[in-house]
């Protein structure tokens, strides 16, 4: 009896789930515009209408936002705007394994998207199997806004991932074309201490002593971290910097040392930035958690007002000061570090031009499909546009304030996903500056317009690495060294005391034997190429 | 009869290391549950340890809010339920012929059984196997791939064997035919084992994320952990310039809410299971 | 041998199949497996088959039947890593820390709750305990982070006594101990469920007469309770054995730090950076194949070990 109540259960049950798979709309969208009439329906009233809009699958970076889908006030947004019907749909990023596990399964199963991002170095294999379109021709003529914004040393740098050596483009790069980080430090410590700011690095190490022992924050408990940074020595580039040791975010990135292009992390410049390092963190001058910190932890300590120096993006100082003042009351003066030279070297804060790839095309011969995808690339790369793009669908991402649409802050459960975002695929100076001038009003005029000028001031000290734009195809066959894993292992032991510097040489001895050497044969081939499109 | 003091003492000493045990087991849940009630300063300061700090009630109103989240309870509710009934009646269908040790096949298919167990099949010709099943985007996935582990039904099995022989022998002359032997005189005698490896699935299929985030890409048909993890957890994306908000919840805080609003349901289960833990469970059934 | 012999051999071997097979006797045992015998199949056996990606390059563009065939070029490469060595004793160490102090636990603790009397803290108790199996690694991985920093319990304690503050979670030396222990916090509860169902069998009458015979309590576990739980704890034994190699990744991977790796990277972590994180399926299949067939051995091992030991006690 209970097998027969059972079987009875499954059957009714399983009706009712794909009942409700049919059901109707429950999310929380707050404008439901009306349903839009089916294209064949408007063609047959209009014969006007020029062709029939193509709907384009289009796979991004989703960390949870709403999906897409045909007939949402997002579609109809875009095709308004670009005459391109964009269907997303959500595919879970995860720090991008799931979303590349889903995007293999989907080209397993012969269901590639039409535009993509390809992450993971994806687009490698994709170009040598012909499954990308070539859009060396096709950009100039039909999306000549985006061929002319990004500059023509990062569109050979696209040519030089051809394996077939023609050069022909596959991809288009997301791009920043300003430096974006850089060190800051507390404008409002060194005036309570009466200091000047820190010019040579023996200053700098007087300054960070003071910072701990002399209570900069006024509480009367010495709590204060000088400087640090997070887990896998990331984030401390105001540290590296003076050695000149090329990194982005953590990351050592390639770049000329002794006339040679070689990977930051096994010259000699690292092996002195690491020697320094390890007596800061010896002397107490590093908080000891930094090779433990993730992100909330460091911000947390950052914003609790602790923290003196630190390694971060100057157009979000503002959130970190705003969040100062809601925690403790301190309205901070957050200003930037000018670049300290270390004896020997030559300091630096590095940008990274060609942050990653950011689209590829599915290779197709259809003919409609082709222009739509060109007509979003030219929208893509209409700076006109950029403004519209952010803004997105009145009532959902942004608000009418005083005549003039305002973002409105991120709600994953009613907003959908901004499918195109430019502004964030080739990053400017000038619109970050735009955006933050528009959250200039009264009452944060001290943070914001702190942050505007610590962009401004970063760009002077910022140097792009003569790597920039690597592809990830010199590390085909030695994932670990792409991961940096021995890197990382051996840096996070020589900080925290617990390896002699030492060590360094056997690291470096090592990252040559388990590959270092055929990736370094390959990075300088990859840059006697770029020099010679050049 | 009065206990021994010496076996006094040894109740109360296992009594004692028990009560530590569940007070230092509930920590993380005490945890955070206090981050979910805390304000979005303390969250991003990161002092919220065992109490909540900025109380407020914002992470829970989003939460039980959210109309989407509460679609995804009922598709978990549903699929857990059908999905538990049904895989109990595969399980027990199985466990009980490989539980007699008289079938020669019983050792062979538990083999094979066993090797499922250990060898697992890659992620994409799985997915290609289930994507030719027409599994994609189908509610079916939420139920179909869980009827059966291997795990489940070697201690169905196990159990199953114990089961006194002379009952089923005794039945077996009375003219029950095997059918008959399950559903009447064994399955009624397994409460607890029923409700044990009941409750096995019913965890398995409440907290499922990897079949559906494989396999459904309509959003409205997410079951509550893959819709928590849309919804938190995947981080805020790199914007040009964050919109800082002048909400009091933070991801933090949300999501301690979340895995609360997920967990809790599946952790009444099992009291309210104990009892068909009764001791001597199987007794009746020896006398018979 | 003449036709006649040969044809009459035949004859009798065919029958013995059949009659080994016994349809007509056992034909409802065989309708009763018959469901699952199909799920096995079609969900675990058929995608199984794919498993031959170990032996490919495989592109996930060309597919089994177009990607190339390289032999055990991935199993050499696994074996010749640099690190190999390391992450194949780390996950030994911690696959034989599991089986020897993480799994008997669950068997003491369900015998220990078979002593309380008072049911309501009995069950309040079970309930607690099994709690933290339902939170994921995340949390609890982090909680731990909490706990071993520098502001955490764990040193708040040590200042109190005197000693100066260790970073625990930075030290080697602290990985494995953190990993047992907060293995048997978190999962431990959890693992109770199933000796306590088989405990609840366990006729109260035995345990009466023993009593009455003058057995203490710890007499009464060792000779009742645990003789007449061995089928279960072998049962789940064997289980266990099978993914000896399979330490579960989330675990470890919110545990580990770069300053732990030397005891703390494990295949599965390893297989995580260089296989999943890069859409490598034939490594991230030839790692596992390499597991499971370890796995496969011990299994089969102790199965025969287990039928030696107690009449029926292995898997088949």
């Amino acid at each position: 009896m209970k097998w027969k109540q059972a079987i009875a259960g499954i059957c009714t049950g399983a009706m009712l789930i794909s009942s409700l798979s049919g059901c109707g709309n429950t999310t929380s969208a707050p404008e439901e515009s009306a349903v839009s009439q089916s294209q064949s329906g408007a063609e047959a009233v209009t014969k006007e209408v020029a062709e029939e809009v193509v709907d384009l699958e289009i796979w991004v970076t989703n960390t949870g936002h709403l999906p897409v889908e045909k007939d949402s006030p997002m579609y109809n947004f875009y095709k308004d705007l670009i005459g391109v019907g964009i269907i997303h749909p959500y595919v879970e990023w995860n720090g991008g394994t799931t979303y590349l596990e889903q995007l293999n399964l989907r080209i397993a199963a012969g269901e590639m998207p039409d535009m993509f991002l390809p992450y993971g170095g994806l687009e490698t294999s994709l170009i040598e199997n012909g499954a990308l379109l070539d859009l060396t021709d096709l950009l100039p003529e039909y999306a000549p806004n985006l061929w002319n914004l990004i500059p023509e040393d990062v569109w050979n740098a696209m040519r030089a991932k051809d394996p077939s050596g023609e050069g022909r483009i596959y991809i288009i790069p997301n791009i920043n074309d300003y430096g974006r980080n850089g060190s800051m430090i507390r404008q409002d410590w060194l005036d309570n201490l009466g200091l000047s700011m820190p010019t040579t690095q023996e200053e700098y190490v007087e300054v960070l002593r003071a910072f701990k022992n002399d209570d900069p924050n006024g509480n009367g408990i010495q709590d204060e971290l000088p400087t640090g940074g997070r887990a896998e020595a990331r984030w401390m580039e105001q540290l590296f910097g003076m050695y000149g040791v090329a990194m982005w975010e953590g990351y050592p990135e390639w770049d000329i040392y002794d006339g040679e292009l070689t990977y930051s992390a096994v010259t000699s410049n690292m092996r002195d930035a690491l020697e320094w390092i390890a007596s800061l963190y010896a002397e107490g001058l590093l908080d000891p958690e930094t090779l433990l910190n993730d992100k909330p932890a460091w911000d947390a300590k950052i914003q609790s007002d602790r923290v003196g120096n630190w390694c971060h993006l100057p157009q979000e100082s503002y959130i970190y000061a705003e969040a100062m003042e809601a925690a403790t009351g301190v309205q901070p003066d957050i200003a930037i570090l000018p670049t300290i030279s270390a004896p020997g070297y030559e300091g630096t804060y590095y940008g990274r031009r060609v942050n990653s790839i950011g689209w590829a095309v599915k290779n197709t011969d259809d003919e409609a499909k082709i222009q739509a995808i060109m007509k979003v690339f030219n929208a893509y790369g209409d700076q006109s546009l950029w403004q519209t793009f952010n803004n997105g669908l009145e009532g959902m991402h942004s608000e009418m304030v005083d005549g003039q649409l305002v973002r409105l802050p991120e709600d994953k459960s009613t907003q959908q996903k901004l499918v195109l975002e430019p502004f964030n695929g080739v990053g400017t100076a000038d619109f970050v500056i735009g955006l933050l001038e528009e959250q200039l009003s009264e009452e944060r005029e001290w943070s914001v317009s702190d942050s505007i000028r610590n962009i401004k001031d970063l760009q002077q000290y910022v140097k792009f690495p003569a790597g920039d734009g690597i592809p990830s195809s010199i590390y085909n066959d030695y994932p670990d060294i792409q991961n940096r894993s021995l890197y990382v292992e051996y840096a996070s032991k020589i900080i925290v005391g617990e390896f002699p510097i030492e060590k360094f040489d056997e690291f470096v001895e090592q990252w040559y034997a388990t590959g270092g050497t055929e990736v370094t044969k390959a990075a300088r081939e990859w840059y006697d190429m770029t020099q010679q499109n050049n | 009869m009065k206990e021994s003091f010496k076996d006094r003492l040894f109740q109360s000493i296992i009594t004692v290391i028990l009560c530590i045990w569940a007070f230092i087991a509930l920590v993380p849940l005490i945890s955070v549950a206090a981050m979910s009630l805390s304000s979005k300063a303390a969250a991003d300061l990161n002092i919220v340890n065992l109490w909540p700090i900025g109380f407020t009630f914002d992470s829970w109103k989003y939460i039980l809010g959210d109309n989407a989240l509460w679609r995804a309870f009922w598709v978990s509710l549903f699929s857990t339920l059908l999905g538990t009934a049904a895989a109990l009646c595969i399980t027990s269908l199985m466990a009980y012929p490989l539980s007699k040790a008289d079938f020669p096949m019983g050792r062979y298919v538990m083999l094979l059984v066993v090797i499922t167990m250990i060898f697992k099949a890659p992620v994409v010709p799985y997915f290609l196997t289930l994507r030719t099943m027409g599994l994609v985007n189908n509610p079916l996935v939420l139920i179909l791939p869980h009827m059966l582990t291997a795990y489940n039904l070697a201690i169905m099995r196990t159990f199953f064997k114990q089961f006194p022989l002379e009952v089923e022998e005794a039945a077996q002359i009375d003219g029950c035919g095997y059918f008959q032997i399950l559903y009447r005189i064994i399955l009624p005698s397994s409460k607890a084992i029923l409700a044990t490896v009941g409750l096995f699935y019913a965890v398995t299929l409440w907290n499922q994320f990897q079949h559906p985030m494989m396999f459904i890409q309509d959003t409205k048909l997410f079951p509550l952990q893959l819709k928590i993890r849309q919804l938190i957890g995947g981080g805020t994306e790199l914007a040009s310039v964050t919109m800082a908000s002048k909400v009091n919840y933070s991801e933090a805080t949300l999501s301690s809410a979340a895995v609360l609003f997920a967990i809790l349901p599946i952790i009444m289960v099992y009291p309210w299971l104990q009892k068909y833990f009764a001791k001597g469970a199987m007794l009746g059934s020896v006398k018979g | 041998m003449s036709k006649k012999h040969a044809s009459v051999k035949a004859l009798r071997v065919k029958r013995s199949v059949k009659d080994w097979l016994n349809l007509k006797k056992y034909w409802p045992l065989y309708v009763m497996m018959l469901p699952g015998m199909i799920f096995f199949i079609t969900f675990k056996y058929i995608p199984m088959l794919g498993s031959v990606i170990a032996f490919q390059d495989y592109s996930v563009f060309k597919g089994i039947f177009g990607s190339t065939w390289v032999g055990l070029k991935h199993f050499r490469d696994l074996f010749s890593y640099a690190e190999f060595k390391r992450v194949f004793s780390n996950t030994l160490i911690l696959g034989l820390l599991k089986t020897v102090l993480i799994f008997p636990i669950p068997l003491i603790l369900s015998m220990m709750l078979n002593e309380i009397k008072n049911l309501r803290l009995k069950k309040a108790i079970q309930t607690s305990i099994y709690i933290p199996y339902f939170l994921s690694w995340v949390i609890v991985g982090g909680l731990i982070f909490d706990i071993f920093g520098s502001g955490g319990l764990f040193n708040n304690f040590r200042n109190a006594l005197g000693m100066d503050t260790v970073l625990a979670m930075q030290k080697s030396s602290w990985f494995r101990p953190i990993y047992v222990i907060s293995s048997i916090w978190k999962d431990s509860g959890w693992g109770t469920v199933v000796y306590l169902a088989a405990i609840s069998g366990i006729d109260p009458a035995l345990y009466e007469s023993a009593s009455m015979d003058g057995a203490s309590r710890v007499q009464r576990m060792r000779h009742i309770t645990l003789p007449l739980l061995l089928p279960t704890i072998l049962t789940l034994f064997l289980l266990n054995i099978g993914s000896f190699l399979e330490l579960g990744f989330d675990q470890v991977f919110n545990l580990l730090t770069p300053m732990t790796y030397s005891v703390g990277d494990i295949f599965d972590t390893y297989v995580y950076r260089v296989g999943i994180q890069k859409g490598q399926y034939s490594i991230t299949t030839a790692v596992g194949l390499f597991q499971s067939v370890i796995g496969f051995i011990l299994v089969m091992t102790f199965n025969k070990l287990a039928n030696k030991f107690s009449e029926d006690g292995g898997l088949w």
